[in-house]
């Protein structure tokens, strides 16, 4: 029997409404108490004065390249770099090598997490074998195994036959669809947004329009079907246009997330060709920012996730246009979201901890993201004051390519702590 | 006995001399040529006092950067441009050497170790073209040697817009372009003449359009500063009709469109882009009764610009166009590599 006692943090915990100075006491792995000036006595006590204690936080979209490209990153890795983000619970993408389109990659990545015994891992299968957006992946299968939802994530289904079917399918199966938005005929070829930026730099664009017809098909498509649909890393006004009218329209089997950086940061970081800015979907203009902003205030965007997607160095030191797109978010997610949102007083602190905790937590279906008592002591513990400048040489992530290296940022992860474990401890990992 | 007789008799030390007193000590505010956006009014004012007296000298061989090399990375497939560079540098006396796509880079090297290895060879200046936008700029970041921009996939290519800077001031004999009206027409979405002569132009103060199908048009290209139009007529004529009250096109500077954009959607063939685009003998006469037609070459002929026009028309000034990138980039290469302030790049080789 372990214990421990978290004392004098501000406890934000967005699902039960929960923002005062208290003690949190952890049983077990689990939530065994929270109020104040608790007398428990515990194996271990954090002082966590001037600090803010929230559950772990949740990324459903990230890329830890195992199996097949070690090289990248790996389960391990990636496990560190979310821990050093204060993030306990991600959602693997399906595009590794082999691609999770079976139930044997999926088992692997579980057998993987349960060894390595860092963070919550919940791999998601592939809509089709081999994401060739052809033939639908054995979904009951997978969904046997452990995944917990199926994408192509990297590439969108283009036929919309093939995607719609996949939703019934995937409905048949009480299976989450998650559509990364793409309408390949129309970015063929495109390096980065289409707009002042991409004409001065000489380099095609990604048209937002590519984004904003793929979104729609896929709404109307859920609505047709019934089905679960996610949509991944939301960038445009148009996006959220769509979103919003289907939510109103009375849409409740459809959910939104948006990638940090897309609310961060405009296009104009493509500047002097820098590579680590390059990412699909692109960094985008002010206006389509602004947009995004209100579509967070306004719930229309359900969840915060960072599309971490590492890649070896050569792969970025290339011409802009031959560069990989992506880069790494576990280490920065919640400082972006700090920084940008909160800091500049867009939304609230406890809102944007909802959106990284219990929002995505519902989305997935896991009973995570909240500090009930009795929940799994998944608990991030931040100092949101503090200020630092992102150096990818200090990243645990193998991926050392971001469009915020050299950038200040505020907020950074103290501990974190999964299933009642202290897993990183002051800017180290910690196992036993 | 001409004046270029004359001046090619000149002994190399009062040649020098000579080029020296257009200079008056003065030296270039940038290392590297990547994009127009470096060049300062200064820096213009300079280069073309210089270009203008190499141009009288035509080959006249210098001794001003003997035991200087340069390199030319042509990456891409180039015939006006990679020899002017080569010949500029011999004829300023350096050693030169070229490299070409079919070698390393298809054995799988990337850019920057090639340019890396070249730099270590301590050339003075590499020239590159590259298929990609942005590999100049990044290549500059890596090396000591003075990196100038040759043409970068849909980005820039400056010395043609310093060329073409000189024709235009040159034909008109004025220090700017206020007052002048330039119509660019052809494919601006995939033109680094484009991307280079719009800077250069904005900065000679002369107001710009731009004529093409909306295929070929990059996004929101109205922020250089630019009027555009999907009727080249109105174009070369009274700039939009009687709203502008504007006058006929003084330049016509036509771009080139190849063939694969055809295939490619863009246009639906070349022979219906001639129709729609093509500078011919009518067009042309829309424009300023003394409007001059440039051209970037490779001219397609009957093309963008009809046969009749294109070389043997005097209004036509393609050939002096080139004549002028001899001098400009030998201008460009004797301020890079012998600066009087004797400053070098800042970057220190690992």
């Amino acid at each position: 029997m372990t214990t421990l006692l978290i004392k004098n943090g501000r406890v934000v915990d967005p699902k039960n409404d929960v923002d005062g100075v208290m003690d949190v006491f952890v049983e077990n792995g689990k939530i065994a108490k929270i109020g104040k000036n608790l007398k428990e006595k515990a194996d271990k006590t954090i002082d966590a004065s001037g600090l803010v204690v929230t559950p772990g936080l949740i990324d459903i979209q990230v890329h830890f390249r195992e199996p097949g490209r070690e090289d990248k990153e790996t389960l391990e890795t990636g496990s560190m770099a979310a821990l050093a983000g204060g993030v306990t619970s991600v959602v693997t993408m399906p595009n590794t090598t082999p691609i999770a389109d079976n139930q044997t990659v999926i088992e692997f990545i579980l057998k993987r997490a349960r060894e390595l015994d860092l963070i919550n891992i919940y791999p998601a299968g592939s809509i089709t074998k081999g994401e060739n957006g052809a033939m639908l992946s054995e979904i009951n299968e997978l969904k046997n195994s452990g995944a917990i939802a199926i994408t192509d994530d990297g590439v969108d289904v283009q036929h919309e036959g093939v995607l719609k079917r996949a939703m019934e399918y995937a409905r048949t199966c009480d299976m989450l669809l998650m559509s990364h938005c793409e309408t390949e005929e129309l970015t063929e070829g495109g390096v980065m947004h289409e707009g002042w930026v991409s004409t001065q730099l000489g380099l095609p664009g990604i048209s937002a329009g590519t984004e904003d017809l793929a979104v729609y098909k896929n709404i109307l498509l859920a609505e047709e079907t019934g089905a679960r649909l996610h949509l991944l890393h939301n960038s445009t006004a148009g996006a959220m246009r769509e979103i919003r009218a289907a939510k109103k329209r009375g849409a409740k089997n459809i959910s939104a997330e948006v990638s940090v950086q897309h609310f961060a940061l405009t296009d104009e970081e493509c500047m002097g060709y820098n590579t680590n800015a390059k990412m699909y979907p692109p960094l985008r203009s002010q206006d389509h920012i602004d947009a995004i902003i209100e579509g967070i205030k306004d719930d229309t965007v359900d969840c915060f996730t960072t599309d971490h997607a590492p890649h070896i160095e050569p792969d970025k030191i290339k011409a802009f246009q031959d560069a990989a797109f992506g880069f790494v978010g576990l280490e920065t997610s919640f400082a972006v979201m700090n920084t940008y949102l909160v800091k500049k007083k867009h939304i609230d602190f406890s809102k944007g901890i909802e959106k990284m905790t219990i929002a995505p937590a519902k989305i997935i279906g896991v009973d995570k993201g909240h500090l009930s008592v009795g929940a799994d002591a998944d608990i991030a513990i931040f100092d949101t004051d503090k200020e630092w400048i992102v150096d990818a040489k200090k990243f645990f992530s193998k991926g050392k390519n971001s469009p915020f290296i050299g950038k200040k940022l505020t907020g950074k992860a103290v501990y974190t702590i999964v299933g009642g474990k202290i897993r990183y401890s002051e800017g180290e990992i910690v196992r036993e | 006995m001409t004046a270029d007789i004359a001046l090619r008799r000149k002994p190399p030390s009062e040649a020098e001399e000579d080029l020296n007193s257009f200079r008056k000590n003065r030296d270039l505010s940038f290392q590297d040529l990547v994009s127009i956006d470096q060049v300062t009014q200064k820096d213009l004012e300079l280069i073309y006092d210089v270009a203008r007296r190499f141009r009288d000298y035509r080959t006249y061989k210098f001794s001003f950067n003997k035991g200087y090399s340069q390199v030319n990375a042509f990456f891409e497939p180039s015939t006006r441009t990679s020899s002017s560079f080569d010949l500029a540098a011999k004829q300023l006396s350096m050693d030169t050497a070229g490299v070409s796509a079919n070698s390393s880079l298809q054995k799988g090297e990337s850019y920057l170790d090639t340019i890396e290895t070249i730099d270590a060879y301590n050339v003075k200046v590499i020239v590159i073209r590259s298929k990609e936008s942005g590999v100049p700029e990044m290549a500059a970041r890596h090396t000591q040697a003075s990196i100038v921009n040759a043409g970068d996939g849909w980005h820039e290519h400056p010395t043609q817009a310093l060329l073409d800077g000189l024709t235009m001031l040159d034909h008109f004999g004025s220090k700017d372009m206020k007052g002048k009206t330039v119509t660019i027409v052809g494919d601006i979405t995939h033109s680094r003449v484009f991307g280079s002569l719009v800077r250069l132009l904005k900065m000679l103060k002369a107001e710009i359009r731009v004529a093409a199908p909306l295929t070929l048009l990059p996004k929101e290209v109205e922020k250089f500063g630019v009027k555009t139009f999907v009727n080249i007529e109105e174009a070369l004529s009274s700039g939009g009709g009687s709203a502008s009250g504007g006058k006929g096109a003084d330049v016509v500077y036509a771009l080139r469109v190849q063939s694969e954009r055809g295939a490619n959607g863009f246009i639906p063939s070349l022979r219906e882009y001639s129709k729609m685009f093509g500078i011919s003998r009518k067009r042309l006469d829309l424009a300023s009764k003394d409007a001059i037609l440039m051209h970037p070459g490779p001219v397609i002929r009957d093309i963008d610009v009809h046969s009749a026009l294109a070389a043997v028309d005097e209004q036509s000034h393609i050939l002096r166009q080139v004549e002028n990138g001899m001098a400009v980039r030998k201008a460009l290469l004797w301020l890079l590599c012998d600066r009087i302030d004797g400053k070098t790049k800042e970057f220190v080789r690992k």
